[in-house]
């Protein structure tokens, strides 16, 4: 009898889970492995602004109870940072010098928030939203009735700016190219989006661009931004909300095309037959516009590593790259997105 | 699952291979616990040859209220070796810590790394274990240190008190290998702080009155030798035997110290011989063995009893028959123990069931033995004697030996040294008392010793009805009822080290709605048969756990009281654990009357 295939997934979000679900669904024999840099199994990260209502234990915010990967013989490995794929020899190497075997790879890493050039030696003073952990701290280190600091705007970060504001935080936004990404909108829209965002109680800093971010003194503010026509702007925490690059470094050598993220067919296959990628971290063909390009949101991102997991198991559906992009405002003034769509 | 709680009852397991460390970390954690004023019970288990580079287990138990076994599950698991700690990492419970060396400097194969093995539900901590160590001390030999400071800092234990613990364990090495493990510690404190703790595990303060500093971390063979000392022993005579050596080392470091002799003699038959012969001579002595050991013995044991002299031998027990596993745990030496030898010799034998327990049954085995005349066994077992547990020993010596009343003599009274008297007890002297002169032998003999079968039926009965009082010696607990007074759904008699987890067992159930009650026997031999009898009545069934295959309490306690019992006996080289215990009472729960069958695991698991 062969051996069962051992399918490798690297990444624990939702499209590293939804495609995990699938393969075990499609062969019950097959292995499953989950390689994340992460301390948690699978959780929602749309939840994470709730931390801010009180809802910060972990266990609550999990999108399974663990035994599911013990039931599901998902094999999940925490800590477990990957350097390194052979996309020929079929393995990958992991940080801590173990090198793992797969049949088929999907790769579902995601992106890291993406920070402006000019402030990346300042990224020990910024505070990250990206994970449990990372908004936890966000969390403890923001006093009661605090004052955030974000500087872009993305979607991921507008969510915990609007959430801050309910619950009686203070937040001032610096806006950058980014504010609104994914989205892509009118001058006239987003004129409007950050109106209403003003309108909740968000100070928006329009067309401003932040240059220094210093520590403060002990009696005043924790963090000092300075923008660069020298204006300063004192809050308790600063958080980069400038959209995500896609984390595709441990790639470089694994032999498939790589161009901000990994290039992959509309079956998400890439240019190595075992290897397949979905989420944040792909860029996807689209046929018709013969460009490649980032499919962001929720729940396209869930999607994706459900049908990569599919083709991965030999059927063949592509993913419609025409995804909705859509940001509004409904009657009541509220910003609505499809990237939250879950 | 094992659930916490409330308060702290946190325990640790540290894995590694022998050279690691491991022990020496579980050694640094224990006293610090204890230190602090928590409650402290651990085991370390070695390779399971006696020499060799195998797996080495410390588990630690802290906690702030009594307990009485270790867990099932630890709550933290330290590893400092995968390949050993990979097999463990399943005891840890769900949402409990596994802390591992993420940095590893050799190629390995894959599920080579603990990750692989980490379930969803347990919280993993990764960190450069040689790493800290290297930059704290320029070598990776504080790894273990290191890794101690992290779940120090992790759990919020305080710095100072493992810094004096670290300084006490290696004052005898140069001042540098203190400081070196000092700042591995720190080191390893400071990666803590910069990790977001997400398991529940927690360690509060301790809720308990006892001080700390009056608390003694102690072994169970060193609670047995420190009883010796401050019972007064004068001679120690010993052969090396596993798992009993450390009695033997201790006793060879503290009693010449304190103006005793201490010899190590060429075997097992010497070493009794010279304690029975030091004993003859008036002297405190002792031995120690274990049941290897103590079948050699048994000739001279047998003489102990014809010619009563007092004398006593520990004995702690492994896996046996013959060398058996040295270094298992097992209490299958009880029937050697108790009957070991020719004719009927009955002897003394007392089975303490915690570390506290060796302590007074060693200090008070010395006055037994004199004030009956006889050999008194001290009958414990590896996971005893390897043991450690928090005592808080008296301020004052309460065993110190009272002066001993020589035989007055009447003007032209013959002096009989085994006359029958009423007691049974006959008056005793020593070679070299004027006018007491006597023969002493392994025959059988007369009342002033000659050799003689004239009396043989008359110094049987001397010989074991001396020995009755025993059972209620002052100040010694031979037996113990806990739990439910009154009748009883179903009642646990347990006896030495098992005891612990029987009476876990019992607050588990008492939890569950059960109506339960356990007795603890310490004294083996004479057996307080009344007092068991009378637990039994209260008893719908009565359940004996031990670490044997056939069920050698059991079998003792149905012999003495005729009455029926059900036997759970287990040979796993383990310490029986709480679930199988209560798994089996549940059962009798359901019986509808006492089964006259038995149960037995093997490593196979259960049979009926």
């Amino acid at each position: 009898m062969a051996s069962p295939l051992h399918h490798v997934i690297i990444g624990s979000g939702s499209a590293g889970f939804g495609a995990a679900v699938t393969l075990r669904k499609g062969d019950p024999d097959c292995r499953i492995s989950m390689m994340t840099m992460d301390s948690l199994p699978f959780y929602n990260r749309y939840d994470l602004p709730q931390i801010f209502q009180g809802r910060s234990d972990w266990r609550d915010m999990l999108a399974v109870p663990p035994t599911f990967f013990d039931e599901n013989r998902i094999t999940l490995r925490r800590h477990n940072r990957v350097v390194e794929v052979d996309g020929v020899a079929r393995r990958i190497r992991l940080a801590h010098q173990e090198t793992v075997g797969f049949d088929t790879l999907l790769v579902c890493s995601g992106g890291r928030a993406y920070v402006p050039e000019n402030l990346t030696d300042k990224l020990p003073l910024m505070h990250g939203m990206g994970s449990y952990e990372a908004v936890m701290r966000l969390y403890r280190d923001l006093p009661q009735g605090g004052h955030a600091i974000f500087i872009g705007g993305d979607m991921i970060g507008i969510d915990l700016m609007l959430m801050l504001v309910k619950t009686g935080y203070s937040v001032t936004l610096i806006t950058t190219p980014q504010t609104l990404w994914p989205h892509e909108v009118s001058d006239e829209k987003r004129g409007k989006i950050l109106a209403a965002l003003a309108d909740k109680g968000v100070t928006v800093v329009d067309s401003a661009r932040p240059v220094g971010i210093d520590a403060g003194s002990d009696q005043g503010a924790a963090r000092v931004v300075t923008l660069e026509d020298g204006t300063e702007i004192n809050g308790d925490v600063v958080v980069p909300a400038c959209g995500l690059v896609a984390s595709v470094e441990f790639m470089l050598r694994a032999g498939v095309d790589i161009e901000r993220g990994l290039l992959v067919n509309p079956e998400l296959g890439t240019s190595n037959e075992a290897i397949w990628a979905a989420g944040d971290v792909c860029q996807i063909w689209n046929d018709e516009d013969k460009v490649y390009q980032f499919c962001h949101g929720w729940k396209n991102v869930r999607i994706m590593g459900e049908l990569a997991a599919g083709n991965m198991q030999g059927t063949h559906r592509d993913f419609d790259v025409r995804v909705e992009d859509r940001i509004d405002l409904d009657e009541a003034g509220n910003i609505v997105s499809t990237f939250w769509e879950h | 699952m094992e659930q916490p709680r409330v308060g702290t009852d946190i325990q640790f397991a540290i894995c590694g291979s022998a050279g690691d460390g491991t022990i020496a970390a579980g050694d640094i954690m224990k006293r610090a616990a204890a230190l602090m004023g928590f409650k402290v019970i651990a085991f370390d288990i070695y390779p399971p040859e006696i020499r060799g580079f195998g797996k080495c287990i410390s588990r630690i138990r802290i906690s702030d209220a009594q307990t009485y076994s270790l867990k099932r599950h630890s709550d933290v698991l330290i590893s400092l070796n995968d390949a050993h700690a990979i097999p463990h990492v399943g005891e840890v419970r769900d949402f409990g810590a596994v802390l591992f060396e993420d940095n590893s400097i050799a190629e390995l194969p894959e599920g080579g790394h603990i990750s692989a093995h980490i379930r969803a539900a347990q919280v993993p901590y990764g960190f450069g274990i040689r790493e800290i160590s290297e930059k704290a001390t320029g070598l990776a030999r504080s790894r273990n240190i290191a890794a101690l400071g992290y779940a120090a800092g992790l759990f919020n234990m305080p710095p100072g008190i493992f810094h004096q613990i670290i300084a006490e364990k290696f004052a005898k090495k140069p001042r540098a290998v203190t400081e070196d493990n000092t700042r591995a510690f720190d080191a390893g404190v400071e990666a803590a702080a910069r990790v977001f703790k997400l398991d529940d595990v927690s360690v509060g303060r301790p809720l308990s009155a006892a001080s700390g500093a009056d608390a003694v971390m102690m072994t169970g063979n060193g609670a047995i030798a420190r009883g010796f000392l401050e019972a007064g022993i004068q001679a120690y005579f010993g052969y090396p035997i596993t798992p009993a050596s450390s009695i033997m080392e201790r006793m060879a470091a503290a009693l010449p110290r304190e103006g005793g002799r201490f010899l190590q003699t060429e075997d097992e038959i010497s070493a009794i011989a010279a304690t029975l012969g030091a004993g003859y001579a008036g002297a405190r002595a002792a031995t120690a063995t274990s049941g290897p050991g103590l079948a050699l013995m048994t000739e001279m044991m047998g003489l102990g009893v014809m010619a009563e002299v007092p004398f006593v031998v520990a004995v702690s027990q492994r896996g046996g028959p013959s060398t058996g596993l040295p270094t298992k745990t097992e209490q299958s030496d009880l029937n050697l123990a108790v009957y070991g030898g020719s004719g009927d010799a009955q002897r003394i034998v007392l089975a303490p069931t915690n570390v506290e327990g060796c302590y007074r049954c060693a200090g008070m085995a010395f006055e037994i033995a004199e004030t009956y005349q006889t050999p008194v066994v001290l009958l414990v077992d590896l996971y005893l004697s390897n043991r450690f547990e928090t005592v808080i020993p008296p301020r004052k010596n309460i065993f110190a030996p009272k002066p001993r009343k020589t035989p007055k003599m009447g003007k032209g009274e013959e002096y009989q040294r085994f006359r029958l008297t009423e007691s049974g007890v006959s008056p005793r002297s020593i070679p070299g008392e004027a006018g007491l002169t006597h023969t002493v032998t392994g025959l059988e003999h007369d009342e002033i010793g000659h050799p003689s079968d004239r009396l043989h039926n008359e110094m049987n009965a001397k010989r074991h009805h001396k020995l009755l009082p025993a059972t209620h010696f002052p100040g010694l607990t031979t037996q113990k009822r806990f739990g439910d007074s009154g009748k009883v759904d179903v009642g646990l008699l347990g006896w030495g080290s098992t005891f612990g987890e029987i009476l876990e067992t019992l607050y588990t159930a008492q939890g569950q709605d059960i109506r339960v009650a356990v007795m603890k026997v310490v004294m083996l031999s004479p057996l307080p048969v009344d007092e068991i009898a009378a637990f039994m009545d209260d008893c719908t069934h009565v359940l004996v756990p031990e670490l044997n295959f056939e069920g050698q309490f059991a079998n003792m306690i149905s012999g003495a009281t005729g009455r029926p019992v059900t036997r759970l006996t287990q040979t796993t080289g383990a310490p029986m654990l709480v679930d199988d215990i209560l798994a089996e009472l549940h059962r009798l729960i359901d019986s509808p009357a006492p089964p006259p069958t038995s149960s037995h695991r093997t490593a196979e698991g259960v049979r009926a």
